[in-house]
């Protein structure tokens, strides 16, 4: 309790800053773990010489370099990307839906994407095997998006789009795409099984690129929309009280609820693509960091990329870790790990939480 | 009444809020129809009415965040459209009944929302945003509290912090829905005492739905009284008037100035059996009358303690309003809309129950001709009924001669008044051969309807 009083004071720019500290030393310890453990010190000099400005003498196996750079770093990178923006998005989703349970599968993202992620995966393109991930990717992003604009449009009536329609709709379009997902993997013939057990291993999540391109193309899309929702925060403080108290402030509600939820499924979309669909850590992590720091959206959005991504680098870690050398969806230790410490978290209070 | 408003009377004095032939209703139900009004700098307006009458629906409209249907509102002189959200946001702050916050929000973080629309959403709050919020906190007394949690002060520490939270916002025009609906008395004075201390000391001009009448006659200089409209507007004692609350509240009740005290009071009656019962005789005499026709009548009756019923009326027709403050029942028709057959039925049950009906001089149309269809069958069932005939500019219009001499239809300008493509002439004409008496004289009405009356009385 004292812990968490003496971290909402804190100075903003410190807790950041020593957020910042904890990722990089997360991101380490993820390049560092694998199958053939590489020590802590080597990777430091191996990325510092990457840098250009040092020039340690090299005492590693060469190839070290290759899976450092091409295979663990894009890897771990990717995952702290795809963590920042599920956090990020669950808060935004919070914030303008009001609702503590909302995360960023809540309107229907998630089932959009995994129907374009089946579709993918039926589709019998999949025997190029080099061009199936990708396509699945693809799609995946496509049907969240269209599953959004579906859910929006369906909820909007007369130049307004209520909260509670808007959650209804999503709800019920997540029912329907379910639906349509069963049956056509139903009626998919028998030999493409292989590709359904692969669907439902990216159904549970895990980041699993081995390449720079798709990393560089989801973190354009997730970091410029990280920033610009961090940008709107006094707008989202202000949805806090209420939209008819928000309009009274001056702020054109219908216009910022569409702007602040088409961020919020971008960077969603973008996520899930190169992820699956990760559960837990966009409910939790903004309440982990409101229980930490407050509820002000102007730290709560930067602590919350931060603490997504430090959050989903350990549990891939864990999850490649513990079982070594299977390695299990990621979505089994976000569950595993992130709900007793919040669980934890939300014991130590005296008083009730009030998120 | 201009007594009550202090810069009414200066010429050239514009007025900050300018109300002009406002109209609105939620999906074709009209609400507010033609309504017009002003508010001076530095008044304080409470608005009073039962729930549904339009008071709140006023609000949002002049907090821009309703957009009227018809008419406008102007803010300084410019439409409050063309103000723009931010800039309406800048010059007008609005405290809700009660503001549910999900977050756990410190009092200061609350507080420095209201520079929300100074600030926009891409900026950050600079020092000076920072001293007006510490300011609004002082002015409102919640800077001992500003490290709390917004969700766990009382419910009067809480609107007082929205008070301040809508004063760090700077301004001009104040308004309150209901502000202290939920709250125990004791901080029901106390936010309506910072609220006229506010007033007083910075000159914000405050208007404020009401629902407690005797508050609202002790901190209030000027009463609006809603019902689908403005029935009255001025100072306590002309609008806390039991005859007026009781049409518009649908209760009776007493007012005094209580001893020891300097307001006015409104007591509801002791007796729970006398809360619903009319306090005068049920009405004898119904007028049908509507543009204006039936003025003159309502008031006589009304001098003559007469008690009457009037109707259909449509809502924003000067007879309705009339009616309202001096009819014992009035049927109510929405705007402009023609006699629905529900209205019908009603006027039809009305008619059952009295012992005289008084035909005005209205304009008939095909909207209406049913009025005069059910005053025919009225006549036809033996029940007495006046046509009064229009004024013809002079002082004594008709002298009896003139009634025998003149034709009827000339007398009752039925073709001038018949947009109805002569069926209201031949209705009218009916009437007549039915045995309904033109009558030139309201004295003669008067007369007639008291004569009614005490017939009825006796039996």
């Amino acid at each position: 309790m004292i812990l968490i009083k003496r971290l909402q004071a804190l100075p903003a720019w410190l807790t950041l800053t020593l957020l910042g500290l904890l990722l990089l030393l997360a991101l380490l310890l993820g390049v560092s773990f694998g199958s053939t453990p590489i020590p802590l010190g080597t990777i430091l000099q191996i990325l510092l010489n990457g840098t250009g400005v040092f020039h340690f003498a090299r005492q590693w196996d060469p190839s070290l370099e290759v899976i450092i750079w091409q295979y663990r770093l894009p890897g771990v990178v990717g995952t702290a990307l795809v963590g920042a923006a599920l956090a990020v998005a669950g808060a935004l989703f919070q914030a303008i839906l009001r609702n503590p349970l909302a995360d960023p599968f809540l309107i229907g993202t998630s089932s959009g994407a995994a129907l374009g992620a089946a579709i993918a995966f039926v589709l019998p393109f999949d025997t190029v095997y080099g061009a199936f991930f990708p396509l699945t990717s693809l799609f995946a992003f496509s049907g969240a998006i269209v599953t959004i604009l579906f859910v929006y449009l369906l909820a909007r009536s007369g130049g307004e789009t209520p909260v509670v329609t808007l959650i209804l709709a999503g709800v019920v379009v997540n029912a329907v795409l379910v639906a349509a997902q069963t049956v056509l993997l139903t009626l998919a013939p028998h030999s493409q099984f292989g590709g359904i057990a692969a669907l439902f291993n990216w159904l549970s999540g895990g980041v699993s690129v081995v390449d720079w391109s798709p990393v560089l193309l989801v973190g354009a899309c997730i970091l410029p929309g990280i920033a610009l929702a961090s940008c709107l925060a006094g707008v989202l403080d202000a949805f806090g009280l209420g939209e008819e108290s928000a309009a009274y402030l001056g702020l054109r509600v219908e216009f910022y609820k569409l702007v602040i939820i088409a961020i919020a499924s971008f960077i969603t979309a973008a996520a899930v693509s190169i992820s699956g669909l990760i559960g837990f850590v966009g409910l939790m992590i903004p309440h982990v960091m409101r229980l930490l720091l407050g509820p002000r959206h102007r730290l709560l959005l930067p602590a919350s990329a931060f603490g997504g991504a430090i959050f989903l680098v350990l549990a891939d870690l864990l999850a490649r870790v513990v079982l070594a050398p299977s390695v299990l969806p990621v979505g089994v230790f976000t569950a595993l790990v992130g709900a007793p410490f919040f669980l934890f978290l939300l014991r130590r209070r005296k008083r009730a939480y009030q998120w | 009444m201009v007594a009550n408003r202090p810069s009414a009377g200066q010429t050239g004095a514009l007025p900050l809020i300018k109300i002009e032939n406002l109209s609105f209703g939620y999906s074709g139900q009209s609400l507010l129809y033609g309504l017009e009004a002003s508010v001076q700098r530095g008044e304080m307006v409470g608005l009073l009415g039962p729930n549904g009458s339009g008071k709140t629906t006023l609000l949002k409209l002049l907090s821009g965040v309703l957009r009227p249907q018809q008419g406008r509102i102007l803010l300084d002189g410019r439409d409050l459209v063309a103000w723009g959200r931010r800039g309406v946001a800048r010059r007008i702050a609005v405290v809700p009944q009660e503001l549910q916050v999900p977050f756990a929000f410190t009092v200061e973080q609350m507080v420095a929302l209201g520079r929300t629309p100074f600030i926009g959403p891409f900026g950050t709050r600079s020092n000076k945003d920072r001293q007006i919020v510490r300011e609004a906190m002082q002015i409102a007394e919640v800077e001992t509290l500003a490290g709390r949690v917004f969700n766990e002060l009382s419910g009067g520490e809480r609107q007082r912090v929205i008070v301040a939270m809508a004063l760090a916002q700077q301004p001009r025009l104040l308004l309150l829905d209901e502000p202290t609906s939920h709250l125990d008395i004791k901080y029901q004075i106390e936010v309506l005492e910072l609220v006229r201390r506010l007033n007083r000391e910075t000159g914000v001009t405050v208007i404020a739905a009401m629902h407690d009448l005797n508050l609202a006659a002790r901190y209030f200089p000027r009463l609006l009284l809603f019902q689908r409209g403005i029935v009255a507007d001025g100072g306590p004692a002309e609008v806390l008037e039991p005859h007026l609350l009781r049409r518009v509240y649908g209760i009776t009740v007493q007012v005094g100035v209580m001893h020891g005290a300097e307001h006015l009071s409104v007591v509801p009656p002791g007796d729970a059996a006398a809360v619903n019962e009319p306090e005068e005789q049920a009405p004898q005499v119904h007028i049908i009358a509507g543009g204006g026709s039936g003025a003159l009548v309502m008031r006589a009756l009304a001098d003559a303690r007469l008690a009457f019923s009037a109707g259909p009326l449509n809502i924003g027709d000067s007879d309705h309003t009339l009616a309202l403050r001096l009819a014992g029942e009035v049927i109510t028709e929405q705007p402009f809309a023609p006699v629905s057959e529900v209205t019908r039925q009603r006027l039809r049950a009305c008619l059952q129950e009295i012992s005289l009906l008084i035909l005005c001089p209205m304009p008939i149309g095909p909207g209406n001709l049913a009025l005069l269809e059910e005053a025919l069958a009225y006549r036809l069932s033996g029940g007495p009924v006046l046509l009064l005939l229009p004024p013809v500019g002079a002082s004594e219009p008709y002298s009896s001669e003139e009634l025998q001499s003149h034709s009827l239809l000339r007398l009752l300008q039925a073709q001038e008044r018949d947009y109805a493509r002569g069926e209201g002439v031949r209705l009218l004409l009916k009437l007549s051969e039915a045995g309904a008496m033109p009558v030139g004289s309201l004295g003669e009405i008067v007369e007639y309807a008291r004569r009614v009356v005490s017939k009825h009385e006796t039996l």
